[in-house]
C-alpha cells in the first residue's frame, strides 16, 4: 500500500474518532465550565443514548428519529438527576461528583438489565452507505459525516456562546454567578439547562458513535476516560480546548493503533501527563 | 478575591478533652470487634464465612488506605484499585516465573512503590476534583496495561494458581494473618494520622495556600501521603492475590475503585472504623445479596446516593454523632450547667465529613 494513502486513511480515522470525542468532551467541559461539576455520569449518558439510539434506529430505520429519541430520553434523565439529586448539594464540589458516580453506577447497571451484555451497533440500513474514493483512498461516508456533524455542532456551540443572549448569560455565569443572579437571571434553571444540554451532546455522541464503535457494558468508563483526557489536555471548561484536545487525541490514537497496537491505549496518557506537568490548567484553561 | 478571606477556615485545634473520650469508646469498640473477629473461626463459622470475613478484611485494608488520603488530605482517589492490582500482578508475575512467595513479596513491593510513585508524581500538583480525575486516569492506565499487555499479565484471563507461603495454607490461619495485617495497617495509619505529619496534611486539606505560605512543601506532603497510602493499598493487593490465588484486570477497574470510595463514604470518611464497616456492607451486598437480587450494582449505587444526600458522615460518623448527642442530652438532663454545650459544638465527626470547601488556590 502506498504511504500517502495510508497516512490519509489514518488522518481521517483520527479526525473521525476525534469528532466523536468532541461530541463527548464538549458536553462534559460545558457542564464543568458553568457548574464546576465533573459529571462522572457523562459516560453513562453516552451509553444510554447509544442503546436507545440503536433500538429506535432498528425499529424505525431512521437515524434522525433515533438521535432525537436518544436526546429526549437522556435529556429527561439528566433533568431528573439535576433537579432531584444535584440541586441538594449545589456548590459542594466533592458530593456533586460522588453523586454523579452513583448515578453512573445505576444507569450502567440498568442498561445492562434492559439491553443485555451483547455489543450493539447501529444497523447498516441507517448508516450513510458507500465510501469516498479518491485514487487509492477509500473512506466510508459515514465517518466523514461524523466529522461534519462534529464541526457543525462545534460551530453552533461557539456561535450560541458568543452571539446569543443565552450564551452571554452562560459566559457571565461562568465568571460570576452572584452578579448574574442578582441581575434577575434564575441561575438554577440555567444550570439545569446546561446539564441537560451536556447530556444531550453525550446522547448524540452515543447514537452516532454506535455507528463507529460498539455500545456494550463497560463502554461508559472507556468513553468517560477519553473525554476526561481530552478536557484535561484542552483545559476544563473550554470548548475550544475540547476541540483541540479531541483532534490531538483522535490523531494520536489512530496512529498509535496503526503503528504500535499493543501500546495504543497508553499513548493517550503521554500528552495528558505532559500537559499536567507543564501546564496543569490545560492548553486553553484559565488559572484556577 | 474577597472569597479568599471569607473562605479560609479557622485552624482546628487537635485533642480537645472530649475527643479522648470518643477515642476511648472507639478503642473499646475496636477491642470488642477484635475479640469477635478472633473468635469467629471458633464459633462454628463455615469455611465460606471465614473466607468472606477475609475478603471483608482485605477490602477494609484497601479502603482504609483510601480513607487515610481522603480523610486527612481531602484527596479522594479514584484509582486506588490500580495500586493494589499493580502489587497483585507483581506477585502473580513472580509466581508465574516460578519464584517462591518471598520473592513474590519483593516484586509486589517494587510494583507498589512504582505505581504509588506514578500516581503521586502525576497528582501531587492537583487537588480536589483534578486529583480525582488524574487518579482515575492512572487507574485506567493500569487497567489497560493489565488487559492489553497479555504477554505479562495473561490479558483477560489474568493469572491464576498463585501460591502463598506454605505455613499460610490453611484457610483459618490465613484469616488470622489477614486480620493481623489489617490491625497493624489500621494502627499504623492511625498513628500517622495523629502525628504532626497528619496534622500538616489536614492543614493542607483545609487551606493549601496558607500552609504554603507558612513554608510547608505542600507537594512533598501530598506525595508522602500518597506513598504511605499506596503502601497499604499494595499490601492489600498482595493479601487479595494470596486469598484467591488469582488476579484479573477487573481488580484494577474503575468499578473496583468506585467500590472503595463507596466503602469509605458509606462507613464514614476519616473515621477509624469507617472502612471496616463500609467494606463489610459492600462485600456483603456483593457476595450475599447478589444471589437474591440481580441488580445489586443498582442497589449499591442507590445506597451510595442516599448516603451522600442524607448521611454524609457515613455509618460510623453518624453513629458517633448520635452517640454524642444522646450523651450530651443525658448530661444536660442531669446537670443543667454542664460544661459541654450539647450539640452546639461541632461534633468531631463533622471534621471528617466529605471535604467540601473550595480550596483557594
Amino acid at each position: 500500500m502506498p504511504e500517502p494513502v495510508f497516512l490519509a486513511q489514518q488522518v481521517l480515522n483520527g479526525l473521525s474518532f476525534g469528532a466523536l470525542l468532541f461530541l463527548l468532551a464538549s458536553g462534559l467541559t460545558l457542564v464543568f465550565g458553568l457548574m464546576r461539576i465533573v459529571n462522572m455520569a457523562h459516560g453513562a449518558f453516552y451509553m444510554l443514548g447509544g442503546y436507545i439510539g440503536v433500538v429506535i434506529a432498528t425499529l424505525t430505520g431512521n437515524l434522525l428519529v433515533a438521535v432525537i429519541a436518544a436526546i429526549v430520553a437522556v435529556g429527561v434523565t439528566a433533568f431528573l438527576v439535576e433537579v432531584v439529586l444535584l440541586r441538594f448539594v449545589r456548590g459542594q464540589e466533592m458530593p456533586e461528583v460522588l453523586l454523579t458516580i452513583g448515578v453512573s453506577f445505576v444507569i450502567a447497571d440498568l442498561c445492562l438489565a434492559f439491553f443485555g451484555g451483547d455489543p450493539q451497533n447501529l444497523p447498516n440500513s441507517v448508516r450513510i452507505p458507500g465510501a469516498l474514493a479518491i485514487g487509492d483512498l477509500v473512506y466510508p461516508w459515514y465517518r466523514i459525516f461524523v466529522i461534519g456533524l462534529a464541526v457543525a455542532i462545534g460551530v453552533a456551540l461557539a456561535l450560541v456562546q458568543s452571539r446569543t443572549r443565552v450564551g452571554a448569560i452562560v459566559r457571565a455565569g461562568v465568571d460570576d454567578r452572584e452578579i448574574i443572579s442578582a441581575m434577575g437571571v434564575n441561575i438554577r434553571w440555567v444550570f439545569t439547562g446546561m446539564f441537560v444540554v451536556g447530556a444531550a451532546l453525550a446522547a448524540i455522541g452515543g447514537t452516532i458513535g454506535a455507528g463507529m464503535q460498539s455500545i456494550l457494558p463497560g463502554v461508559q468508563n472507556e468513553v468517560l476516560l477519553y473525554a476526561l483526557v481530552v478536557i484535561i489536555i484542552g483545559g476544563l471548561g473550554s470548548v475550544a480546548g475540547a476541540a483541540v484536545g479531541s483532534v490531538l487525541i483522535g490523531l494520536i490514537d489512530a496512529f498509535a493503533k496503526a503503528w504500535i497496537p499493543e501500546l495504543a491505549y497508553f499513548t493517550i496518557f503521554l500528552p495528558m501527563a505532559l500537559v499536567l506537568v507543564f501546564r496543569p490548567t490545560g492548553l486553553f484553561g484559565k488559572a484556577a | 478575591m474577597s472569597n479568599r478571606i471569607v473562605e479560609t477556615r479557622t485552624v482546628r485545634t487537635f485533642g480537645p478533652p472530649r475527643r479522648d473520650r470518643a477515642q476511648m469508646t472507639n478503642i473499646a469498640l475496636l477491642a470488642l470487634l477484635l475479640v469477635a473477629a478472633i473468635a469467629l473461626p471458633y464459633l462454628g463459622a463455615s469455611g465460606f464465612m471465614v473466607s468472606l470475613a477475609s475478603t471483608i478484611l482485605i477490602a477494609a485494608t484497601l479502603a482504609s488506605s483510601v480513607n487515610f488520603l481522603a480523610g486527612n488530605g481531602g484527596m479522594v482517589s479514584l484509582g486506588h484499585a490500580g495500586i493494589a492490582a499493580a502489587s497483585a500482578y507483581g506477585a502473580g508475575w513472580a509466581s508465574r516465573q516460578g519464584l517462591d512467595p518471598g520473592m513474590q513479596v519483593l516484586v509486589a513491593l517494587g510494583m507498589t512503590l512504582l505505581a504509588s510513585c506514578l500516581y503521586g508524581l502525576l497528582s501531587m500538583r492537583t487537588s480536589g476534583i483534578y486529583f480525582l480525575m488524574v487518579t482515575l486516569a492512572v487507574g485506567m492506565l493500569i487497567y489497560g496495561l493489565a488487559f492489553r499487555l497479555s504477554s505479562v499479565t495473561g490479558g483477560e484471563n489474568g493469572i491464576s494458581g498463585i501460591a502463598r507461603f506454605e505455613w499460610l495454607d490453611s484457610y483459618w490461619i490465613y484469616y488470622y494473618f489477614v486480620l493481623g495485617v489489617f490491625v497493624l495497617a489500621t494502627a499504623a495509619l492511625w498513628i500517622v494520622s495523629n502525628s504532626p505529619f497528619g496534622a500538616s496534611l489536614r492543614g493542607i486539606r483545609d487551606s493549601e495556600s496558607r500552609m504554603r505560605s507558612l513554608g510547608y512543601s505542600v507537594r512533598s506532603y501530598k506525595l508522602g501521603a500518597f506513598m504511605i497510602s499506596g503502601s497499604v493499598a499494595g499490601l492489600a493487593g498482595l493479601l487479595s492475590v494470596w486469598h484467591t490465588h488469582f488476579v484479573s484486570p477487573s481488580s484494577a477497574g474503575v468499578d473496583r475503585s468506585v467500590h472503595l470510595i463507596v466503602m469509605v463514604i458509606l462507613g464514614g470518611i476519616g473515621t477509624l472504623l469507617g472502612p471496616l464497616i463500609g467494606a463489610a456492607v459492600v462485600v456483603m451486598v456483593e457476595n450475599l445479596l447478589s444471589s437474591y437480587v440481580d441488580r445489586w450494582p443498582t442497589l449499591l449505587g442507590l445506597i451510595f446516593i442516599l448516603v451522600i444526600l442524607f448521611a454524609r458522615a457515613g455509618i460510623a460518623g453518624s453513629a458517633g454523632k448520635l452517640f454524642r448527642r444522646l450523651r450530651a442530652r443525658s448530661k444536660a438532663a442531669s446537670s443543667p450547667e454542664g460544661d459541654a454545650p450539647g450539640g452546639a459544638a461541632a461534633p468531631p465527626g463533622d471534621r471528617h465529613a466529605v471535604h467540601q470547601g473550595k480550596d483557594p488556590q
